[in-house]
């Protein structure tokens, strides 16, 4: 994960009001996590479609570790299932990946195959029909889910396998929920939209992502979900990890340069090499980046024992105002890495520009 | 007698008690506020009143699991007025509670021992079971 990667990332999520992604293990946590930061974060004008946004997201859920071959649940140990939620536009989409094995695949395409060719009644039909009969198959059902999906959107679910080796394929799905009361004119996006995401997330290994507008209840959620889903690492590495997202992301909400009264941004928290690694990035005015540039240069070029003495003496003393003095965070974000702080300053335009920071540890 | 602040504590702030007549004064959980001045102003307001006028012993627990940076610096105000007590002639502590296990608790702790003047006492508590 470089500060690069973060901006094309953030270039690739733009119209995004919204995204979250996760890859891991699946445990419900992850589940409660996605449901509450889009409760809290989806806009007003979509604020009914709330409950139905839940129920599919559940269903997602279930299909997920209904067709799945792993048992994982925790976030580093399996990392090849994959959930995405976005909203772009006047649509919401839900997006999962997870392997499956090659032998199942015709019996899954063909229940999906089915349910996107029928219409609302003849999906009634089938609905209660599947419902009374006896003979459906423990695991896997007879396709209520993708019933229910199909009924409720009242659209197709787009589907894709992609083989990853003779025994198994990786299984894409897509719900797509539109909002009937706004009409914004877009296409849908295109599954291979997801597909390109799924892809560069396992590429660059990070296990989750959320972009949207931190000035809202998102650290929240965040915080919630690494608490719950890291429970395998140490005590004192999630608690480094928590510390360093209330940190990352307080500033963000505080800091971001407003767009539209949003103050947007992108999170990605990945880990590869053996270490955490954190990204963020968000929009600065340009009149601050010198000096949020000093700052960061300063505390990198100081020693472990220097920054600490810098801390202590902050304590007492408060934060001095004159310019390229440091905060406390900045400090302490400086003294808990591994390495120095990466940082870019991408000009977007005379107003601001798009500020990226990794850190590791 | 000054009245006492007792507030519960949420998801983003810590649970306070400052209550004199039962001569406890405690900080505990999380504080993660997102702008720590304004939730800690009226726990200053207590304190400078506080400490002009103190019991003989004051024993103030600090029991964080976590703080965010700004909160630092409004932990550290609320120890620096303790350290006022001292003027009045009576006593003042700090307890700093961790729990077993929790290194970075213990070690923000030994910081905060560090630059505080007051008698600072850092204790380990056993983990909680589930």
């Amino acid at each position: 994960m470089t500060t690069k990667t973060i901006y094309d990332f953030y270039k690739l999520l733009e119209n995004d009001n919204i995204s979250f992604s996760y890859r891991g293990g699946f445990t419900n946590n992850v589940l409660t996590t996605a449901t509450q930061l889009f409760k809290e974060n989806i806009g007003e004008e979509h604020s009914k479609l709330k409950n139905k946004l839940s129920f599919l997201m559940i269903e997602s859920f279930q299909n997920i570790s209904r067709y799945s071959e792993q048992e994982g649940n925790d976030i580093l140990e399996d990392t090849s299932e994959f959930f995405m939620t976005r909203n772009v536009g006047d649509t919401f989409y839900i997006i999962s990946a997870n392997l499956i094995d090659n032998d199942k695949i015709p019996t899954v395409k063909e229940k999906l195959e089915r349910v996107n060719t029928l219409d609302k009644s003849e999906l009634n039909k089938l609905y209660r029909e599947v419902l009374t009969n006896k003979q459906i198959s423990e695991k896997g059902g007879a396709g209520l889910g993708f019933i229910e999906m199909v009924r409720k959107t009242k659209g197709k679910l787009p589907f894709d396998f992609v083989k990853v080796d003779e025994k198994q394929s990786m299984f894409f799905m897509q719900i797509e929920l539109k909002n009937p009361k706004v009409d914004d004119g877009l296409e849908p996006l295109p599954l291979s939209d997801a597909k390109f995401v799924q892809e560069i997330v396992a590429d660059e290994n990070i296990l989750m992502m959320h972009k949207g507008d931190f000035s809202k209840e998102a650290v929240g959620p965040m915080l919630r979900m690494v608490e719950e889903n890291m429970q395998n690492v140490s005590l004192k590495v999630h608690k480094k990890i928590f510390h360093f997202l209330v940190e990352i992301l307080q500033n963000i909400s505080k800091h971001a340069y407003p767009i539209n009264e949003k103050r947007e941004g992108i999170f990605q928290i990945g880990f590869d090499d053996n270490k955490f690694h954190i990204g963020t990035g968000n929009f600065i005015a340009k009149d601050e980046v010198a000096n949020l540039k000093n700052q960061i240069e300063m505390v990198n070029s100081k020693t472990k024992e220097e920054l600490n003495e810098l801390y202590r003496k902050y304590l007492r003393e408060g934060k001095s105002t004159k310019t390229g003095s440091a905060g406390l965070g900045l400090i302490d974000l400086a003294r808990e890495t591994t390495d120095k702080i990466n940082f870019e300053f991408i000009e977007i335009n005379n107003n601001y520009s798009f500020f990226s920071l990794t850190v590791n540890f | 007698m000054l009245e006492a602040i007792i507030l519960e504590k949420t998801k983003n702030s810590p649970e306070i008690i400052l209550d004199k007549e039962n001569n406890t004064f405690k900080i505990a959980g999380r504080s993660i506020v997102e702008d720590p001045g304004e939730f800690y102003s009226p726990i200053y307001k207590w304190l400078e009143e506080y400490v002009k006028n103190p019991l003989k012993s004051t024993d103030f627990i600090i029991d964080l699991e976590y703080f965010n940076s700004s909160s630092a610096r409004q932990i550290m105000e609320i120890i620096m007025l303790l350290e006022k007590i001292s003027d009045t002639g009576q006593k003042a502590k700090i307890s700093w509670m961790y729990e077993e296990g929790d290194e970075m608790s213990k070690e923000r702790g030994d910081e905060i021992k560090l630059v505080s003047k007051l008698d600072f006492e850092i204790k380990e508590y056993p983990a909680e079971d589930f």
